[in-house]
């Protein structure tokens, strides 16, 4: 951040520009012009309330960050960590036989539909320098393991999706509380004054499981809530007028608006919600070009598209969701998160199948942003963070053809981060034998929270907002931990 | 955890390097009554004694230390380093900072007491006793199920002890002294009890092993019965919550003022005090739209506005009060506002599914009717508390309009968040959840406390101890009992009166037949478009992978298998392709569909609403209720009775509960008549200070949630009082209070903000001008749709549903007649909150809302200048402004900016702005080619894009 200049330089060139040299001057015509010399560069609106006014301006962090961005690629369903990451010998030893223990322990919300243990599905090779095992189902991915921490050991509270999924996303097992990227961006702002700071690319098969309020502001101020742009079509909610309107019409209605909200203004001083307004309606404007420069694909090159897979029957949608991403971190976009529809790594039924399909869509659109964000030297400030909700179960589960899936695990999940601050090719955690049970160095989801905050230069004890007279924060009472070995 | 720390207390530090210096004075070991106690009650007495008990610690006898605090952990441990009380000394946190430290010596004395066994001259007293109540919250956890109230599973009822004993069919439930020989362990260690294949079917879990321990070792004690009494207030002092305490503003009834003796004599005091005075007054047109909104919610029609800017009646304006409390808009606008405090929602929240709440809109109208009928706040809050303790409607033999309407009421509590009806999320502790949820809407909506902080521990600024959060709990345990628990499946009361079901029985049944025939019909047409759409996009699949997919869609997305998810997802490829790319013939199926959901829609609109009522009822069987230890649900300690929190008390009065009638507790009912007792320190400052807010922008607390500890200190605590005591006076009339206050000079005040009082009184803490406000997100939509003529008023009745598009855009569904009703009457699901209202700061209800935020972001300004309903609506509005010009061919543009001036702002323009209008009604009539009509669309939908529309002077 303001300790890095020269990292930034990219950033700071598209975050100061919507479109290029010719935005830069239309936007500066537009703004000009219709908005009584606004500025391009505008404070994005604060809250009318009289006491607090918040806004996105670019806030400095309680340290030096290690990241200035997050890209958050999300797993929706649970990923399972014995077939994708953490390879288990003995439970491949035991494949076909019952489970050893008291099957209630498992943990699952239907204990008679439990069958037997289930080695891992796919085959285990060692990778890269630092020799981090992955499944042969991902080997765009595990080409670029150098760069990335396992953290095998990761565990959460409840066996339920929905709850989980709170749980990830905010902290809390229940709905209403804000998500780790709505404290980001309300505690550092936004780099680029002319997009949304916290973005959200859904799938265009669907909503993830939980909807919006995956990337709610919770009881945060609503301007902290991830902006969701649309998966097809325009991508912003009536970015785009959804009516004909000759362009000198429009012209003539925004220099109209402009001078009754100036009078208006001029009439009614010391009220600073009324100049917000009308800076939203510039940055209204703003957006409705930078917006569409920056998801503009069309702009990249055939190397860096296939790189994303983006072309590709299976990969091209969520390659362009990737590439999309890097193009907003580039702008400086504090915080990204992509989602896949409703989730598709829940596996109760036909595990291989189900597990192989997702990562043929992910896998190598994955592996091309980590190296998209690498070669533009990108990837030093931005946190890249991979995983779902939970783990799964070493048992498997009855379903409609027999027992080939596995069931929900609450007590062992992976996710992995890569990029800004982490130490690359780490493998953190461990489970026991069946994969089962986080063992070795658990990691809570407050602990994941923690360190994903302070790799952005906050300090989860001094980031908190006060509600009816309490401190809330994201990581709850309990002090975590950061998990400072994941730390380069 | 935090919660510990502020129980036992905190202590200066003691370094131990000292400890090693302070030698065994007395090599003879301490004992507790010579040795110890005289220390404690020196230096620990003043918080922890038998009078004053913090924390709920008694230091003063042996037997408190081995009790302990309200963690439940005994203050002593058999270890120096595990005893809380060392734990306290050592960490430097008691006694606390700016009292009397403990010596060295002392401190050596202490832990040289514990190393040595914690002697004391009367052994038999450390021991805890174990009893029933150590056994019962156990089977109530784990057994009651099958063996209670609903169940008597082997004819066993495990309730009692007395019941235990007695037993069921095989026998005694235990054998008093033989834990072995006792069925009840048998059955519980073999597993055989609770039995597996039940305990997802009664949402039970298996007792831990510690619980089957404590079954043990009871019985082995032989099962003996302890003299436990209820926790509750006795006419002796609290020794939880002190005199002192009870100190607080807000704890004390509100003092009639001497001095002053209306609104305006005590802000012009202060003012005055600031070297300040009232702003100018308001002129008139601003006036009647400021009252327009503060009390219906939207802009006056132009005629009336007319009628007042003319009228030259003196009393003109309290005419116009009178006037707007008169009309039936008036409930719909305040009673948003009693909604959001509720937390009223149309669907039940928790789970992706959100099941919708099909009767909630009856409480809706509830709330509706009693604003308009002024309904007194104590009678309100009487029936939405305990109105099913009111009357005895279940063994009426004839059910009237009052019984029904006071049930309805009782829907206020019943607002939260419930997903105890999943398959999945029905346990204990998600009850409680509800429970704390309807907690939660009480404190801050009604009694200003932060009362869900005690859940877990005691209120760390507020004197709430833990125990009252569970005694206040114990009120509603006749109705949300979690041992005896009703889902939101089951609970609900169909109790109508004759007529109702006679008109039910008639007009519902063919509806329903029909109903069924049109929802076939559709399931036909969606699967006809969903393989038509399969036949466009992929020609060459077989027919049987289209069948084939239609089949896997039935099954529940995470169980397909991976050929049918790829065969789905094709579908759903091909559906999320634009319309415009979408051939013919599925866009005919789509509207096949379409047109027998709009039938569908008229027969719903036909039917007579359900019976069914979303109450809260006393069942009269409540378990008892114990409080939980740090909130968690299988941490039961002491027994509780109900009562009411007691600070807001003498903490002598005990809480005096009698039935009504047979089969209620009257709990409830007790809470809502202390509630609302003339006298009460919360009630009539709460309701008062929320109005003051809706007026004013800003409650004279600021904090309308908290008139704790940690609240805001009123601005004009006098003014706060008088009004208080005037809205007792005047029969809690709320009407009465807008007109106090609208009448006031105080109201009238101008919202221009000069320099000077910017300068004095920058937050406006001293009501030196009016405050500036932007609409709500109901406000702006219903002034949409009136301005432009789209208003539907019809008022009451099943939400309007709405439609969410492709891109996840939600939007209201216009009524039969091609309107809109008032936002209120919208749909409110959870997962589905119109996108407009979500916009403009409709909240997230969790589990209420006290204060809406007021954001002010881009994707509002992109809503009003690019949606295509707003243009529509922008368009009704020109047409309606050519329609009142009568002669179209008129092309006296002055004319048209003056009309839309006076509708949408209920002013004349300046001249400036019909200068400004002129000019850009040429200009535009010149960009549309010559298109009058249009231009005249452009420039009233920019009129509806400014601030001057937005904001309310």
């Amino acid at each position: 951040m303001k300790d890095q200049p020269q990292r930034n330089t990219r950033r700071d060139f598209f975050a100061r520009t919507s479109d290029g040299i010719l935005g830069a001057a239309l936007t500066h015509m537009l703004c000009h012009d219709f908005f009584g010399g606004t500025s391009a560069l505008a404070a994005e609106p604060t809250l009318a309330k009289p006491a607090t006014q918040y806004n996105l301006q670019p806030k400095q962090p309680h340290h030096a960050a290690k990241a200035t961005s997050v890209i958050h690629l999300f797993m929706n369903g649970g990923p399972s960590q014995m077939d994708l990451f953490d390879p288990k010998p003995v439970l491949n030893r035991m494949d076909g036989k019952p489970y050893p223990g008291n099957v209630e322990e498992i943990g699952n919300s239907n204990n008679s539909a439990i069958g037997v243990m289930m080695g891992g599905r796919f085959k285990f090779a060692r990778h890269g320098d630092s020799g981090m095992w992955m499944a042969d189902v991902l080997p765009h991915t595990a080409k670029m393991c150098d760069e990335i921490c396992l953290i095998n050991s990761m565990w959460t509270d409840h066996p339920n999706h929905d709850n989980a999924l709170y749980k990830i996303h905010s902290g809390r097992l229940f709905m209403g509380y804000p998500t780790f990227g709505a404290w980001s961006v309300y505690g550092l702002g936004s780099e680029n004054q002319n997009l949304p700071a916290y973005v959200v690319l859904n799938d265009p098969l669907g909503p993830p499981k939980n909807g919006t309020r995956n990337w709610t502001s919770g009881f945060l101020p609503p301007i902290f809530q991830g902006t969701r742009f649309r998966p097809s079509g325009s991508p912003i909610l009536n970015l785009k007028p959804q009516y004909e309107q000759p362009s000198a019409v429009t012209e003539s209605a925004r220099g109209l608006l402009n001078q009754l909200d100036e009078i208006h203004l001029k009439d009614r001083p010391h009220y600073p919600e009324l100049d917000a307004r009308i800076k939203t309606y510039s940055l209204a404007a703003r957006m409705q070009m930078s917006a569409g420069e920056a998801l503009d694909l069309t702009r990249e090159n055939q190397r860096t598209l296939s790189m994303y897979g983006v072309g590709e029957k299976w990969t091209d949608s969520f390659g362009r969701r990737c590439l999309l991403a890097r193009r907003l971190v580039e702008r400086g976009v504090r915080f990204v998160q992509i989602f896949l529809e409703e989730q598709p790594w829940d596996s109760h039924a036909d595990l291989a199948a189900n597990h192989r399909g997702a990562c043929q869509r992910t896998d190598k659109p994955v592996a091309g942003l980590l190296r998209d964000l690498q070669q533009r030297g990108l990837l030093d400030s931005t946190l890249v963070i991979w995983g779902g909700e939970f783990g799964r179960t070493p048992t498997t589960q009855k379903s409609v053809d027999g027992f080939s899936g596995r069931d929900h695990n609450m007590q062992a999940f992976t996710s992995w981060m890569a990029g800004g601050g982490i130490k690359g090719g780490t493998t953190y955690g461990t489970t026991d034998d069946f994969g089962h049970k986080a063992v070795g160095n658990p990691v809570s989801v407050h602990d994941f929270h923690a360190t994903i905050l302070h790799l952005l230069g906050l300090h989860h004890q001094k980031l908190f907002f006060e509600r009816s007279g309490l401190e809330e924060r994201l990581t709850g009472f309990e002090p975590p931990r950061v998990v400072k070995e994941i730390l380069s | 955890m935090n919660s510990y720390c502020s129980t036992i207390l905190f202590l200066v530090g003691i370094l131990s390097s000292m400890l090693n210096q302070a030698s065994h004075a007395n090599d003879e070991l301490p004992v507790f009554e010579s040795d110890i106690q005289p220390i404690l009650a020196k230096k620990c007495g003043k918080c922890h004694g038998a009078k004053v008990r913090k924390g709920d610690l008694d230091l003063s006898s042996i037997t408190g230390l081995h009790r302990g605090g309200e963690s439940g952990e005994a203050a002593i441990e058999k270890s120096v380093d595990e005893s809380p009380l060392w734990i306290m000394i050592d960490g430097g946190d008691m006694p606390p900072e700016g009292e009397p430290r403990l010596t060295s010596k002392e401190i050596a004395r202490i832990r040289r007491w514990i190393e040595t066994g914690a002697k004391s001259e009367n052994p038999s007293a450390t021991a805890k006793k174990i009893n029933q109540h150590d056994v019962l919250p156990i089977m109530l956890l784990r057994c009651v199920t099958c063996h209670g109230p609903q169940l008597r599973e082997g004819e066993l009822d495990l309730r009692t002890r007395a019941a235990m004993q007695k037993g069921g069919k095989s026998g005694p439930a235990f054998v008093a002294a033989d834990p072995d020989a006792s069925l009840m362990i048998q059955r519980v260690e073999t597993e055989a009890c609770p039995p597996r294949e039940l305990l997802l079917k009664f949402f039970v879990r298996r007792p831990s092993s510690t619980e089957v321990e404590v079954l043990r070792n009871w019985i082995a004690a032989g099962a003996p019965e302890g003299d436990v009494t209820m926790d509750v207030a006795t006419s002796e002092s609290d020794p939880l919550v002190s005199d002192d305490e009870r100190r607080h503003w807000a704890f004390q009834p509100p003092k009639a003022a001497t001095d002053a003796q209306s609104i305006d004599d005590f802000i012009r005091k202060k003012l005055i005090a600031n070297d300040l005075s009232f702003a100018v007054e308001a002129d008139r047109d601003i006036l009647i739209r400021r009252a327009y909104f503060d009390l219906v919610g939207m802009p006056p029609p132009v005629e009336e506005w007319k009628k007042w800017r003319s009228s030259e009646q003196p009393n003109w304006y309290r005419a116009m009060i009178d006037h707007l409390l008169a009309s039936p808009h008036y409930g719909e606008r305040w009673g948003r506002y009693w909604l959001d405090v509720a937390g009223y929602a149309d669907s039940e929240g928790g789970v992706s599914a959100d099941p919708i709440r099909q009767v909630a809109w009856k409480y809706r109208d509830y709330v509706i009717r009693a604003f308009n009928e002024d309904k007194p706040y104590d009678r309100f809050l009487l029936e939405q508390i305990a109105g099913d303790e009111l009357l005895d409607y279940a063994n009426a033999e004839v059910v009237t309009d009052e019984m029904v309407e006071n049930l309805v009421a009782t829907g206020f509590l019943r607002m939260g968040i419930d997903e105890t009806g999943s398959r999945t999320m029905n346990f204990v502790p998600e009850r409680l959840g509800v429970i704390s949820d309807a907690i939660k809407v009480l404190g801050s909506g009604v009694m200003g406390l932060t009362l869900e902080c005690a859940r877990c521990h005691s209120h760390k600024y507020d004197p709430i101890p833990h125990r009252d959060y569970y005694r206040f709990k114990a009120i509603f345990q006749g109705a949300y009992d979690e041992h005896d628990w009703l889902t939101f499946k089951n609970r609900s009361l169909d109790v109508a009166t004759t007529e109702r079901r006679r008109r039910v029985a008639e007009i519902n049944p063919p509806l329903t037949k029909h109903l069924k025939q049109l929802e076939s019909r559709w399931k036909q047409a969606v699967a006809a478009m969903q393989m038509e759409t399969l036949r466009q996009h992929y020609p060459a699949q077989s027919e049987a992978d289209r069948v084939e997919t239609l089949r896997a869609l039935s099954i529940a997305d995470n169980n397909r298998t991976q050929p049918q998810r790829i065969l789905v997802e094709k579908l759903q490829r091909a559906d999320v392709v634009a319309d415009s790319q979408q051939p013919a013939t599925v866009l005919e199926a789509r509207l096949a569909i379409q047109v027998i959901e709009f039938d569908i829609l008229q027969v719903r609109r036909q039917m007579e609403p359900p019976l069914a009522i979303r109450a809260l009822w006393d069942r009269g069987e409540p378990s008892p209720t114990y409080i939980l230890r740090r909130g968690e649900y299988d941490k039961p300690g002491r027994l509780v009775g109900p009562d009411v929190p007691s600070v807001l008390t003498n903490g002598r009065t005990p809480f005096n509960a009698t039935p009504p009638f047979a089969g209620k507790t009257g709990r409830r009912l007790a809470f809502a008549r202390w509630l609302t007792e003339p006298d009460h320190p919360l009630t009539a400052r709460m309701i008062v200070n929320r109005i003051w807010y809706h007026h004013f922008g800003t409650g004279l607390v600021k904090s309308l949630e908290n008139f704790g500890v940690k609240g805001d200190r009123p601005s004009h605590p006098q003014l706060l009082d008088w009004l208080a005591i005037e809205l007792i006076d005047r029969g809690w009339s709320i009407k009465e209070m807008h007109r106090l206050i609208m009448n006031s000079r105080t109201y009238r005040q101008s919202s221009r903000i000069t320099d000077e009082r910017q300068q004095v009184d920058s937050q406006n803490r001293l009501l030196s001008h009016m405050q500036l406000r932007r609409m709500n997100a109901e406000s702006l939509r219903d002034s949409l749709l009136f301005v432009s003529g789209k208003l539907d008023d019809r008022q009451g009745g099943p939400p309007d549903g709405v439609s969410v598009d492709r891109d996840g855009m939600v939007t209201a569904n216009s009524t039969a007649d091609g309107g809109w009703r008032r936002s209120i009457y919208l749909q409110y699901r959870r997962t589905e909150i119109p996108t407009m209202m979500d916009t403009f700061d409709y909240p997230e209800m969790g589990p209420n809302c006290i204060a809406r935020n007021v954001s002010t972001v881009s994707p509002q300004s992109l809503m009003l200048m690019n949606n295509r309903h707003v243009r529509e609506l922008a368009i009704a509005f020109a047409a309606r402004v050519d329609e009142l010009i009568i002669d179209p061919n008129n092309d006296d543009h002055g004319a048209r900016v003056e009309l839309v001036c006076q509708l949408a702002l209920s002013r004349m323009p300046s001249d400036r702005e019909l200068r400004l209008g002129i000019e850009i009604l040429i200009e535009m009539e010149l960009a549309w080619k010559g298109d009058r009509s249009a231009a005249l669309e452009s420039y009233c939908h920019t009129i509806l894009n400014s601030a001057a529309f937005l904001y309310i002077d």
